[in-house]
């Protein structure tokens, strides 16, 4: 048998092989997701869920109404497609003018809600789509056996995608298509419908997102969640490629599949892991993408929101009545729950640190979290340290990864940004799930609670519950008063305008980059502490859909508000409680509220209910002096 | 090189995909003036501008601050130096009150941006800077307003005072004019004049009436080099540059 490098040839061009036909399909994907962005602004999340239902719908035809794999090749991209064309119409339209993270949050909601009904409603676990009969077998190359459905792949996706560009770079309509995407009021002048366009590219991208469920049901097992895992690659793919141009999308799809392939052949371990590390050297290389960037357009027509500062002294009043209230809670509500919710309360308050104040909206801090749960967690088991320093130590190490991270994930902004993060997150749960010391699917378990300090025993519910108490205030008070402070205002100065506050002399990206260090720190001690309180420390911290839950949690409370993280955190957290016997349901629920929360409802409850709370008390001064409604009073500064 | 030049440019280019927006440019700005650069649109008067403050880097060329070499320098850095910029497009932070946008500029001065636990509000010396700004501004009664909510003019006025905060040795204005009415633009030329005063300044505008009444000298581009250079009645008068301004539309 023929070796090279120390493999057997034919593993080798199998290998080759499996990563040309993954490449195939991240390939049709960031190519759906290339134009898509280019047209609207709109990173579409849901691109891995209609995937997924153009697989599911090609298995519920032949199982159901008994229409094969090549009918379902033409009808399932028309129906998705369709489906695409009226969410473009009646909900994605009303994002236009918003910020383009809006849109990301919108279909990531969206995403959740596929997700949630398809798994209710068929179970989570795969189902078999078998070859069509004409595609069966395979033939011997010599060199290595080449099935023919795999061959029919490849060849299938080469031709969609350079059908593709060919349209967009060689004919008319795509000389409209790139002209709307420079200038939408010209060429609507010119006589073009552009949202009729852009309605039917929408359509277009999501049918090619079916197409390739439909190409790939053969090939993985048809599942609720075959697109979840696959867009976050994809989202990697995106970033190493740049976004810039729609064959830069097809050869990165491609080479990414091959890099992966190659690697499956000589470094298994790392399979999974590749695409995230060539993701991170490409951006410290060449952070625009290979194929260079389409930059996300200027908000030119930027709502300004209310900046609800309150004083100082209504804050520190405002923290003591909570304080007080939560230390008084186990008295009427279950302390567990209590615990629970304060520690999620602190992660997501963490979050809102750079999400909110630095409006850099990171789509992976589960990381922070979960890394920290893990290190702590070990650190208590294994090294047997007393549990303030098991926490520090799972601070502490995520700091050092929000430090490595954010120096790689602040290089791009905005919706790169949240791709970017997502993407580490996402290596970091392979990590997890690989690394010996985190026990893998099980996760650890029985992690001592031990003596604070050697003297405090935590196994007592009173002093586990102070504990949890003091941490989530710590953590609490310390964010509040870096909101607060110069830096703070530097922070929210950056967000606004990067480069007027490099031109004020502020070197802003060690700005950005230590306030997401902290925030990651942060994060880390609600993980780390959060560990030792549950004793255990599992994959669900490090899941994206922790990412989902800590952005869920923020913008349903009231992103940049001090307080609605802590609101939005106890009703996620009382959902999951009270409501976990709906199963599934509870997912479909957390997609609704992301929709909700981002079509009539961006400012929160907390938001939403202050700016209520103002409008209302300014009326008798609104009559009198009709703009004093819009502006927050303050306090005069210092006399 | 000389150290009595504010800002000096030797042999500056920048091109964008085979175009020169910028193409060897000599250009000196002297230390102590109100310089103007002027020009038809797509001269590359921006460009030159975004290279001198750092916002974009050059193809090639060198740029000195008062002799030093600062090509390699960010606009942070430079800004360090006593050289900032305005924008065309009226930059304000528009999130924040106008107070607030005041005292953020007053921050790094003051050695307060990385204060990460105290209060903006406890920092006497700044609330003192920041009211004197204020009221020289004439921006005292929106104090409070966020800066997104005020008017064109306002904001300009804003920005320019923002800049000022920072006491710089050297401003360099985009289009300081840009969408102003004709009030707010008598009390926009006057108040850079009276700033200054002490210090260097270079602009880039459209309206001719401002910079006859500004500049002590004026740089003349177009397609990317410069055509003329001088004091205003002198450069102005030119036949070459009359022509490059009627023969491809007025501004």
């Amino acid at each position: 048998m023929t070796m090279i490098l120390g493999v057997p040839a034919a593993v080798l061009f199998g290998q080759l092989l499996l990563g040309l036909i993954n490449g195939a399909f991240y390939a049709m994907l960031s190519l759906g997701l290339a134009v898509i962005f280019g047209m609207m602004n709109i990173v579409n999340f849901a691109h891995g869920a209609q995937y997924m239902l153009g697989a599911m719908t090609a298995w519920l035809l032949l199982t159901y109404l008994g229409i094969g794999y090549w009918w379902a090749l033409l009808l399932v991209p028309l129906m998705v497609g369709a489906s695409g064309l009226l969410l473009e119409r009646f909900v994605l339209r009303r994002l236009y003018r918003l910020d383009h993270l809006y849109g990301m949050l919108l279909t990531f909601g969206l995403a959740l809600v596929l997700q949630g009904l398809l798994t209710n409603a068929f179970g989570s676990s795969g189902q078999p789509y078998s070859i069509p009969a004409e595609l069966m077998g395979g033939r011997n190359l010599g060199f290595m056996f080449l099935p023919n459905y795999r061959a029919w792949v490849i060849a299938a996706s080469l031709l969609v995608c350079l059908t593709t560009w060919y349209v967009i770079e060689r004919t008319r309509l795509g000389a409209y298509l790139r002209a709307a995407t420079e200038n939408p009021m010209l060429v609507q002048a010119f006589g073009i419908r552009v949202p009729r366009m852009i309605m039917l590219t929408y359509g277009a991208g999501v049918g090619l997102a079916a197409l390739a469920g439909v190409l790939a049901a053969p090939v993985y097992q048809v599942g609720p969640t075959m697109g979840a895992d696959l867009i976050i690659v994809v989202f990697a793919v995106v970033v190493i490629g740049g976004m810039g141009s729609i064959m830069g999308s097809i050869v990165t799809g491609f080479l990414v599949g091959l890099i992966e392939g190659l690697t499956k052949a000589f470094y298994p371990e790392l399979s999974s892991t590749v695409v995230f590390v060539v993701m991170a050297v490409v951006l410290m290389v060449r952070p625009a993408g290979l194929f260079g960037s389409k930059p996300e357009q200027a908000q030119n027509h930027r709502q300004v929101l209310d900046g609800a500062s309150t004083s100082p002294r209504t804050q520190t009043i405002q923290f003591l009545v909570m304080a007080a209230l939560f230390a008084a809670a186990p008295l009427v509500v279950y302390p567990g729950f209590m615990m629970k919710a304060m520690l999620f309360a602190l992660f997501a308050c963490a979050f809102n640190l750079i999400a909110g104040y630095g409006k850099l909206v990171s789509f992976g801090h589960a990381m922070f979290l979960g890394t920290a749960g893990y290190v702590s967690g070990h650190a208590a088991k294994s090294w047997g340290l007393t549990p303030e320093l098991a926490v520090l130590a799972g601070t502490a190490a995520a700091a050092l990864l929000g430090l490595a991270s954010g120096w790689l994930a602040i290089r791009r902004s905005g919706i790169y940004f949240a791709m970017v993060t997502l993407a580490f997150a996402q290596m970091i749960y392979f990590v997890a799930l690989q690394a010996p010391f985190t026990g893998g699917e099980d996760g650890l378990q029985a992690i001592p609670r031990g003596h604070l300090f050697g003297l405090i025993d935590l196994s007592r519910p009173a002093n586990l519950y102070g504990f949890v108490l003091a941490i989530f205030l710590g953590g609490f008070y310390l964010i509040m008063r870096v909101v607060g402070s110069p830096f703070g205002l530097v922070l929210r100065g950056i967000s606004d305008h990067e480069t007027r506050a490099q031109s004020l002399g502020l070197e802003t990206e060690r700005f950005k980059l230590v306030a997401f260090t902290l925030s990651a720190a942060l994060s880390g001690l609600a993980g780390a502490t959060k560990a030792i309180t549950s004793q255990i420390a599992t994959l669900v911290d490090v899941h994206w859909s922790m990412s989902g839950e800590v952005l869920l949690m923020t913008f349903l409370g009231g992103v940049g508000t001090l307080f609605g993280p802590v609101v939005g955190a106890f009703v996620v957290v009382a959902m999951q409680n009270y409501l976990a016997a709906l199963g599934q349901w509870v997912i479909v629920l957390h997609g609704t509220i992301f929709v909700l929360c981002v079509l009539i409802f961006r400012r929160g409850i907390v938001g939403e209910a202050s700016l209520l709370l103002r409008r209302w008390s300014a009326r008798p001064a609104a009559a009198a002096h009709p703009a004093a409604a819009l502006t927050p009073h303050r306090q005069p500064a210092g006399h | 090189m000389d150290a009595g030049h504010a800002l000096q440019a030797k042999s500056l280019s920048r091109e964008f995909g085979g175009f020169f927006a910028v193409r060897d440019v000599d250009f000196t700005l002297h230390r102590g003036s109100i310089q103007a650069v002027i020009g038809p649109n797509g001269a590359g008067k921006s460009t030159l501008f975004n290279l001198l403050t750092k916002h974009i880097a050059p193809s090639s060329g060198e740029i000195f601050h008062e002799g030093d070499d600062v090509t390699g320098l960010s606009m942070p850095a430079l800004a360090k130096r006593g050289v900032v910029r305005s924008f065309q497009i009226s930059a304000v932070f528009a999130s924040l009150t106008v107070r607030q946008n005041l005292e953020l500029a007053l921050l790094r001065p003051a050695g307060s941006a990385w204060d990460l636990l105290g209060r903006v509000t406890g920092k006497r010396a700044i609330a003192e800077r920041a009211d004197a700004l204020l009221e020289r501004f004439e921006l005292g009664e929106c104090a409070e307003s966020l800066a997104g909510n005020l008017s064109y003019g306002r904001k300009r006025v804003l920005e320019l005072a923002t800049t000022l905060a920072l006491e710089p040795r050297v401003l360099l204005l985009d289009e300081p004019m840009a969408g102003l009415g004709r009030e707010d633009i008598g009390r926009v030329t006057d108040l850079i004049r009276e700033v200054g005063e002490g210090r260097t300044i270079l602009l880039v505008e459209h309206n001719m009436k401002v910079v006859a009444d500004l500049a002590d000298r004026i740089t003349v581009m177009v397609r990317g080099r410069i055509l003329a250079e001088g004091p205003y009645d002198e450069v102005s008068a030119r036949a070459d540059v009359v022509a490059a301004y009627t023969g491809q539309g007025h501004d």
